[in-house]
Order: C-alpha cells, then structure tokens, then sequence
C-alpha cells in the first residue's frame, strides 16, 4: 500500500534492514520460547500457520487494504494465547514482507498485528460455548482502525508534520473503511472454522488425567 | 401509438448525432455550448476540474465556468465592461507572501479597466482593483512573479499582491492595447501603440526603447538570442529580436500583416500574420527554420505533444494544426471541429484521468469540446473487464441469496452472504471513492507550502507553467514550460516525454503506481508538489498551473 502511494518512512540501509530483522525474529522466538508438551507438533503447527497466513496475505495483495491477517492474529490469540498469537504475528509480517517488500513499515506492521493478537487473547473470543462471532465482529471492526492506525506511525521520518499526519490518516480513511469490511467478511466466513482449527486437542496423558480424576471424584 | 413511441425515443438520438468531419476521425465530440451573443476572443482555462470560458462584446460580459459535461457551474459577468475582452484568463494557484496568503484563484482583466480575483470553485470576487480607462482599460495577458501579479493597464504597468490585490507600484508607459506584460529576471517587459519597448524593474523604475517598427500588441517572448517581438506596421510587420542589455536590435525579419501573438517553447518560436504562420529556431540568433501559408491573427497554442494549433481569422473559416518534423519542416493541416468564421481564441488540451480534452471557441460565441477518441476506446475495452463482469455476477448471485436466507431466517448464512456482498460492492466504488475522498479532502484541507522555489538557473519561459523535476543517480534533470495538466502522473508523462525518460507504471486499485524511472525501480519513487510529500498515488494528486512537482528515489 505504501509503495503504491508514493510513502515509505525512512529508508533502510542493508545494515539497518538485516538488524531489524533480526531483532524481529528473536522477538518471535523469545515469544516461542515456552515449553510445551508437544514441541515437535506445536512448532509444525505454528509454520503451517505462519506459512499459510503469509501466502495467503501475499496472493491477496492486489486487493487494496483487505488483510485476512489481522483477523487470523486476533484469532491466534484468542486460541493459542498471547505469546504464540504475538509470535505468529511478527513471523506472518516478516515472511510476507519478504514477498512485498520488506521496510521500516514492517516494524509497525508486526506491532499493528502482535497487539490485535494480544487483545484477542484478553477479549473471551471464544468461549466454552464456542466461537463468539458478535464480539469477534466487534474486535475485528475495531482492529482494523487500530492496525491502519498503528501502521501509519511508520510514515514519520522527522519530515512530516503533525498537521500533514492528520492529513494522512484522513486520507487513508476509505482504506480503513476497506479493512473493516473485509475484517467483518474474513470474521464472518472463517472464524468458527479457524477457531475449531486452532483448538488444541488434548494430549493422552491429558485425557488420561480427566478421566482418573473424573473417576476419582464418582468413586 | 407504438410507432409514437418508438420515434420519440430515438428524437435524443437523432439531435445528438453530429456530421463527421476530419476533426471527427480522431476525436469524439463531447459537447458545445452556445452564448447565443458575444465572442470567444481568448482562450478558455481549465482550473480545478472546471473549464471557463470569457465571453464578451455583448451586453453581458462575462466568464462562464463549466464541469466536463457541460453543465453550467456559474457565471460571472462584468456589464461595464462594453469593449471586447482580450486578456486572457490567468490560473494562479494558492500560496503566500509578505501580503498574506491566496487560494487558488483565476485572474480577468476588462476592459473597463477592472481586475478581479475569482474563486475557480464558484466565482466569488475574492479582491478587485480599478486600472485607469482611456477609452480601453486591460486588454492584455497579465503575468505572475512570486507573491505578485503583474498587470499591463491601459498606460502602464503595475504590481498587485496576490492575497489582496494591494497595488505596490503603478508606473506610467505608453499607450497600450492587447500588451500583455512579460516577467524575467531582469523586471517586466511591455510595448505599446507608439512601437516602444518598456524595460520596467522590480521597483518600478521604467526605461523605453523606441524600436519605431509598429504596434507591439503581444506579452514579448524571452529567447536565448534576445527580447522577440512582433511588431504590427501599417503595411505589414516585423519580427524583431532586442538586446536589453545592450539596448539595441538585433534581428529584423519582415512578415505579414496583423500578427498574432507569437508563442515561445524552449529555443522555438512561432509566430503569425494574415500571410503565414512561422516557425523559428532561437540559439545566439533566431532564424526562420520554415513557414506556411495560413491567416492568423490571434492566439496560438503550442500542446505538450508538439503540434500547434491557430485559429484562421477569415470568415467561413476553419482552425489549423501544425507540426514540426526533424526540427526543420512545418506540416500544416486544418482541422473541422464545426465551428467556422472567425476567430482569435486558441483552443486549449488538457487531460482528465486517461482522456484528453480540447476545447474550441471562436467569435461565433459557441464553445465545442472535444475528447480523445482513441482514449476513449482503448478505456471501452478495459472497461468489458472480465474480473468484473465476474464479481458483478456475483452480486446478484450474493444479493439473491441474501434475501432468500433472510427470508427462511437463516441468520449466519444471511450473515455471511451479505458481508460478502458488501466487500464486492466496497471493492468496486474503491478507486473512486479514494480518489474522490482524497480530492475532497484536499480541498478541505489545503496543504500550505512552498519549499519547492524556483531555480534561477532555469529558462524563463518555464515562470508561470508547470515544471517537473527528477532526481536520477544524485543528478536533477528539470524540464518544464508545460500547461494545463491536472494531475501529477498526466504532467509526469507529458515531462518524461519531453526528457526522453523511460517511465513504467502500473494501475492499482489505487491509482496508477510508477514503477520505474529511466529504468531505474529501486524502492520506488516518491514525488511532491511544490515542496509538499504526495500522499495519495500521482493520478490523484492535483497540481496547479505552476506547480513544480519533484520525483526523487524512495
């Protein structure tokens, strides 16, 4: 979007470039770095979805400010937790921007979506009666102006004024506009899907657990 | 009753069909507009997506603003102006001074010695100020310098603020008619009735210089090889060439009578008279490279493609269009645009989106418009776009389908075909809506700036238009002398055309995107306009009559 419009924020040196993404990467990984019970299956897992979100977004990059990310990182979150639902949102930002053009920008992009995932972990998207699609309509309404929001700090390079960044944003409005309905479509036709998706079924030992203290508790 | 029927549907059909002219092979008529009285003396002005017109010699005298289909916007007119109006239209575009500041603003002159300020949006009088009438009072082209407009009146020469039309300095000179004012570094330029040059500085300090070959009734040209003129004689003219600093003439070349006004572009220079139209190549001197039998005797206009288009001032007459080819020969053919007898108004192109418009008047008081109709084509081609007829299926397909599971009350299902259906619809209305948002926005919202200033080093015949600016491997190549372009990626084109730069874009749902300059991608291209940052894509940026747009590696 940015490169269509003529903006970029600062330009990077090669340098530059190669220590922001590392800095992204090593946020990722420190918000992986948690021990699980499956780590094989839970970092397989956690690729397929980066991988396919990412290819996702950049097959959808001719349609203007529709991003199926940012609903995907509300939903990470609201499933997989904070961290993860953080992680997979820089990796998703970092993978596709290696397609589209990595930047500055990328650095906002990755805030804009880790924190669409961390409010989806706080806002009982999903609840023991399922998939909330009211609330997730709301949140996803809301993330999108939050996400363009966030994004559009990437712009200021010490040369651009208060007055023009307003006058910015008030540009940008109709994309924001673009990115709600296409956050509500997203929201609408593939949350209860991915949400059953990103459920995490429980282990052996898990199950095993239940049913003993299920057990004990009749006997 | 059905045959009723039928005839009457096809009466719309019937008026709106026009007789094919030559003209009409490459163009499309758009639309025309008859005065009913009056005259069309000079050019019209395309400002602010509105296209106005001077209308004069009647008892209305006016200017008439225009949308692109024709409609009639407002109307401004001046009755105590009773003589024909001459002076052209000027566009000046928002700024500020010492005076204050202006918005963009469209200047006229009457000859009842009146200039006024019009809003280009609904013609509100912004300022006025009264020049002196001895029998005339402007007629000639008034011209800008910074923060000033400067106004050749009846007997002298005068700088006005742009913010508020506050007179500086009025300084006497000769008796003036059709003497459009000239601006260079060294002051202002302006002849007579009497034959004389006037040399008037910044100050208003005035030096004449009795050339004694006629009537200097034109804005003078600024050339490499002098001051031009063309001056009218009783029995046919001369175009002369005068050194300012040395204070003496240079060239003399005879010609016909009653000339035009002649028009400067880079180092040629074209010239008219009731025998022929000229063509002349100024270095260290200028030299006639050809010329051609054709009556004229008022504006030309010289388009960004090259070709030159003349009204031929006879009655029952038609325009000419002309054409240098390898800088040596002028071709020279005419055009029927339907409008005949005549005429001293230059047409004006201008381009909106992918079509270019020319538009036409003449003293039949009737402005015809015209469109590129190869333009026009190629954009009914892309218009039968199959991803569209495609989502447009799908709209009925999603809008059925909505009302039918609303209906059985499937709620979740009417849920989704209905966001669905609203993405399609959002998607479709997208690129004019941005664009028009961003338009309204703008006016709403002007940016303030003027960082962007004009560089000494550059040719004067580029003060007043539109200049472009391209900063290629560290290195600025600057062309400008263009008019009449709306948006930054219509003068970016015309400007690269002229640089012989490769540009390759690529039309988003956003707007046109440039990809590359002179081969050069990179990280992509930012520009401004006049110092301020484009935000929104080039298409959609709007640049004004002399605005110096800048590109400069992302």
């Amino acid at each position: 979007m940015f490169q269509a419009m003529g903006v970029h924020g600062p330009a990077l040196s090669p340098l530059a470039s190669v220590l922001l993404d590392v800095v992204l990467l090593g946020c990722a990984f420190w918000l992986l770095a948690k021990p699980t019970k499956r780590p094989i299956f839970d970092s397989l897992f956690m690729a397929t979805l980066v991988l396919s979100v990412s290819l996702i977004r950049v097959v959808m990059q001719p349609i203007p400010n529709v991003q199926p990310v940012t609903v995907a990182a509300l939903l990470v979150g609201a499933q997989l937790g904070a961290r993860r639902g953080a992680a997979f949102a820089v990796l998703v930002a970092m993978i596709s921007n290696f397609f589209m053009g990595d930047g500055w920008w990328t650095v906002f992009q990755a805030a804009g979506w880790a924190s669409i995932a961390i409010a989806g972990s706080r806002l009982s998207l999903v609840t023991s009666t399922g998939f909330n699609l009211g609330r997730a309509c709301m949140a996803s309404i809301f993330a999108a102006f939050w996400f363009d929001f966030i994004v559009s700090f990437s712009i200021l390079d010490g040369n651009i004024g208060f007055t023009e960044f307003i006058v910015y944003l008030g540009h940008g409005l109709p994309f924001d506009f673009l990115h709600m309905i296409g956050n509500l479509t997203f929201a609408i036709w593939l949350g209860g899907w991915f949400t059953r998706l990103l459920e995490e079924e429980p282990s052996l030992e898990e199950i095993e657990f239940t049913v003993v203290n299920s057990h004990g508790i009749d006997g | 009753m059905a045959l009723l029927f039928v005839t009457l549907l096809l009466v719309p059909a019937i008026t709106a069909q026009e007789p094919a002219t030559a003209w009409d092979d490459e163009h499309s008529f758009s639309w025309e507009y008859d005065f009913q009285t009056g005259y069309i003396s000079t050019s019209p002005l395309f400002t602010g997506e509105q296209l106005l017109v001077r209308t004069s010699g009647n008892d209305e005298p006016a200017v008439t603003a225009f949308d692109l289909a024709g409609d009639t916007i407002w109307h401004h007119s001046n009755i105590a102006s009773t003589n024909n109006d001459m002076s052209p239209l000027l566009s000046v575009q928002a700024g500020q001074g010492q005076c204050g500041s202006w918005p963009d603003m469209v200047l006229v002159g009457w000859t009842s010695g009146l200039v006024e300020a019009l809003a280009p949006s609904n013609g509100t009088v912004l300022w006025s100020t009264q020049s002196e009438v001895i029998g005339w009072g402007v007629t000639g082209q008034l011209a800008l310098d910074g923060e000033f407009v400067v106004i050749p009146t009846r007997q002298g020469v005068g700088q006005y603020c742009l913010a508020d039309g506050q007179q500086q300095w009025w300084t006497e000179t000769g008796l003036g008619w059709r003497n459009g004012v000239t601006v260079d570094e060294l002051g202002y330029f302006v002849g007579d009735e009497l034959g004389h040059l006037w040399h008037v500085d910044r100050t208003g300090n005035a030096t004449s210089h009795a050339l004694q070959l006629g009537k200097i009734r034109h804005a003078p040209l600024v050339t490499q090889a002098g001051i031009l003129i063309h001056a009218q004689a009783v029995a046919g003219s001369t175009i002369a060439v005068f050194d300012p600093l040395n204070t003496t003439l240079l060239q003399q070349i005879p010609a016909g009578s009653s000339p035009a006004i002649p028009s400067v572009r880079g180092e040629y220079v074209v010239t008219g008279d009731s025998s022929n139209l000229r063509m002349l190549h100024c270095t260290s001197l200028c030299n006639v490279i050809d010329m051609t039998p054709f009556h004229t005797n008022g504006e030309i206009a010289w388009f960004d493609d090259g070709q030159i288009l003349a009204p031929s001032n006879l009655p029952e007459s038609t325009w000419g269009i002309f054409s240098i080819h390898d800088q040596e020969n002028l071709t020279y053919s005419s055009i029927d645009v339907g409008l005949y007898g005549y005429g001293t108004a230059a047409p004006i192109q201008f381009s909106v989106g992918l079509t270019t418009f020319t538009v036409f008047g003449n003293d039949q008081s009737i402005i015809r418009v015209f469109s590129n109709i190869e333009e026009v084509e190629t954009s009914s081609l892309e218009e039968f776009d199959w991803g569209t007829q495609g989502l447009i299926f799908m709209i009925f397909i999603l809008l059925g389908s909505s009302c039918a599971f609303l209906l059985s009350g499937k709620r979740e299902w009417f849920l989704r075909t209905s966001s669905l259906l609203a993405l399609i619809l959002v998607l479709l209305i997208f690129p004019d809506l941005s664009s028009q948002w961003s338009k309204s926005f703008d006016e709403q919202f002007p940016e303030k700036s003027s960082l962007e200033e004009w560089n000494e080093q550059w040719p004067d015949e580029w003060l007043g238009t539109q200049i472009v600016i391209f900063e290629i491997n560290g290195v600025e190549h600057s062309i400008g002398g263009f008019v009449g372009h709306d948006d930054v990626f219509s003068l970016t084109q015309a400007a690269c055309k002229e640089l012989e730069i490769e540009l390759t874009s690529d039309l988003t749902g956003i707007g046109w995107y440039v990809e590359s300059i002179d081969g050069i991608e990179g990280k992509g291209w930012e520009f401004s306009v006049d110092g301020s940052k484009g935000i929104i894509s080039a298409d959609n940026s709007i640049v004004g009559a002399t605005s110096i747009v800048r590109w400069t590696p992302a």
